[in-house]
């Protein structure tokens, strides 16, 4: 990985929150460090969703992720 | 919750098969938010649209699948469906269950969910239809601390291995499917419990090539018992079965009379490679030909059984047909040794290399085969690190599968072709 850790989730939560659609899968968090292997952002989101900054919305085959609030926003509207 | 009038589903009813409609209102009796179930249903009918959202963020904390969030969207019409979740728990290894393991369960689901139930999901867990989002957590901690259990796979996670019932109650299995099966859950609960992949993932283990878990059609990575030696052939028996004293397939179509056993004909005839034929009042095979099709093994479990170097071959790339139709996974591995003796080394080493190329490559919502089909097939087994073989080849000659590198051929592409043309006329 070229980014550390908290580098790497800090640009994990800016993409989350500056894409156009609350739900994102994790191959589009891939461009967040191009050096990281897709195990590590895979690794790093989960921890995210531990630590409450990103929630995962699942259609039941599929899992993306989000920030929780924006996703509230659209499951509530 | 009022009962519903619901007169297009009651037509279901009167077919010849047994209807869901009977058995959810029969559950409505005691679960009243069954009515809403029907009463969703009867209007998605009426309106030919479905009312049910599309996914949710339902789950329980640090899990990221086996929780499949389901809500209406019209809940002030069928409040009793607002949150209608799904939750798949995992089966155990060959769905072997006491009687008082499932009542529990049931217990269970009456008190957390709506009591409707699916056994089995396609990836076998057991399906628990119907339940609050503040049920979630309290479900949860039941069935893991009471019971033991957990929860299986969803989204884009490792789905929950399945396996056939084996060395447990059949002598065929090649290897210990269960035991396979048991090892890799317990290794991999980090890809079955959270997201990893660009879509679902499943790995499924037969214990031969009879497949009953249907891996072939139905898995990732398909794990396929086999043997590399000759299929044992009991000569006294085989006799037995041409004298009429031995049931053929054990005696599972002796409901009707079929007349005489004819080994020629329900044997040595249907075998697809043609490498079988009696000799001497013998029966004889090439074992070199044999493609484990399994019809004589079956028809004649007591004179022929698998050989006893045994092991697996590991198939790549099946799945159900929501794109480009349905796909048996292809061969990759013709076979390999599948021991807990070396904690299934060759076979962990092999899904990672799979799982680390395809999270890099696949697409979005692609399956693994439907990466391998749009790479190719020489691309796939090259990154795989396995040699190319005639069994790779899915029609020599009018589709070949395999090419060649200028680097691997002996004097490479260039050639004199006046010299070639003096040889070979065009």
């Amino acid at each position: 990985m070229a980014l550390s850790k908290d580098e790497l989730k800090n640009a994990i939560e800016e993409k989350a929150l500056q894409s156009p659609k609350p739900q994102l899968y994790i191959k589009d968090f891939y461009a967040c460090d191009p050096d990281a292997k897709p195990r590590d952002i895979k690794n790093v989101a989960n921890e995210m969703v531990r630590e409450g900054r990103l929630a995962f919305w699942s259609s039941g085959s599929t899992t993306m992720y989000g920030i929780p609030s924006r996703i509230q926003n659209e499951e509530g509207a | 919750m009022a009962k519903r009038e619901t007169p297009l589903l009651d037509q279901l009813e009167t077919g010849p098969w047994p209807s869901f409609v009977t058995d959810i209102k029969r559950q409505a009796e005691t679960k009243p938010e069954c009515w809403d179930i029907l009463g969703i249903l009867e209007l998605s009918y009426k309106d030919r649209i479905t009312h049910w959202k599309h996914g949710g963020i339902v789950g329980v904390f640090g899990y990221g699948g086996g929780i499949v969030g389901r809500y209406a969207d019209v809940p002030e019409l069928f409040p009793g469906v607002e949150h209608f979740h799904t939750i798949r728990v995992a089966q155990p290894a060959s769905k072997y269950y006491s009687t008082s393991n499932l009542r529990q369960l049931m217990a269970l689901w009456e008190k957390y969910g709506s009591g409707v139930t699916n056994f089995h999901g396609s990836t076998g867990d057991i399906i628990l239809l119907g339940t609050r989002t503040e049920n979630l957590e309290p479900f949860f901690w039941d069935l893991t601390h009471d019971m033991g259990q957990d929860l299986g796979g969803s989204g884009s996670n490792l789905r929950t291995p399945a396996n056939c019932i084996g060395m447990s109650r059949c002598e065929w299995a090649c290897y210990d499917t269960e035991e396979a099966c048991h090892e890799l859950t317990l290794k991999y609960q980090d890809e079955i419990h959270r997201p990893a992949f660009p879509y679902k993932f499943k790995f499924k283990f037969s214990g031969c090539p009879n497949d009953c878990v249907a891996a072939i059609a139905r898995s990732d990575i398909s794990v396929i018992g086999t043997w590399r030696d000759n299929i044992r052939i009991d000569q006294a028996a085989v006799k037995e079965y041409i004298a009429g004293n031995y049931a053929p397939n054990g005696g599972a179509h002796s409901g009707r009379d079929w007349g005489k056993f004819d080994i020629q004909k329900e044997v040595v005839e249907l075998c697809p490679t043609q490498c079988m034929w009696m000799e001497g009042g013998e029966l004889k095979i090439d074992d070199k030909e044999c493609t484990r099709c399994m019809h004589c093994i079956n028809v004649m479990p007591r004179a022929l059984r698998p050989g006893v170097d045994t092991g697996a071959s590991i198939c790549v790339g099946a799945k159900a047909p929501i794109l480009d139709g349905a796909q048996f996974s292809t061969l990759i591995l013709p076979f390999i040794k599948v021991t807990k003796d070396n904690d299934f080394e060759e076979l962990t080493e092999f899904i990672e290399k799979v799982w680390d190329w395809w999270m890099e490559v696949g697409k979005n919502r692609e399956r693994v085969g439907e990466t391998m089909q749009r790479v190719g097939l020489p691309t796939f087994l090259s990154v795989m690190g396995v040699e190319p073989i005639p069994q790779h080849v899915k029609e020599p000659r009018s589709n070949p599968y395999i090419f060649w590198k200028e680097e691997e051929v002996e004097g490479g592409f260039e050639r004199d072709i006046d010299e070639f043309r003096a040889k070979h006329k065009a």
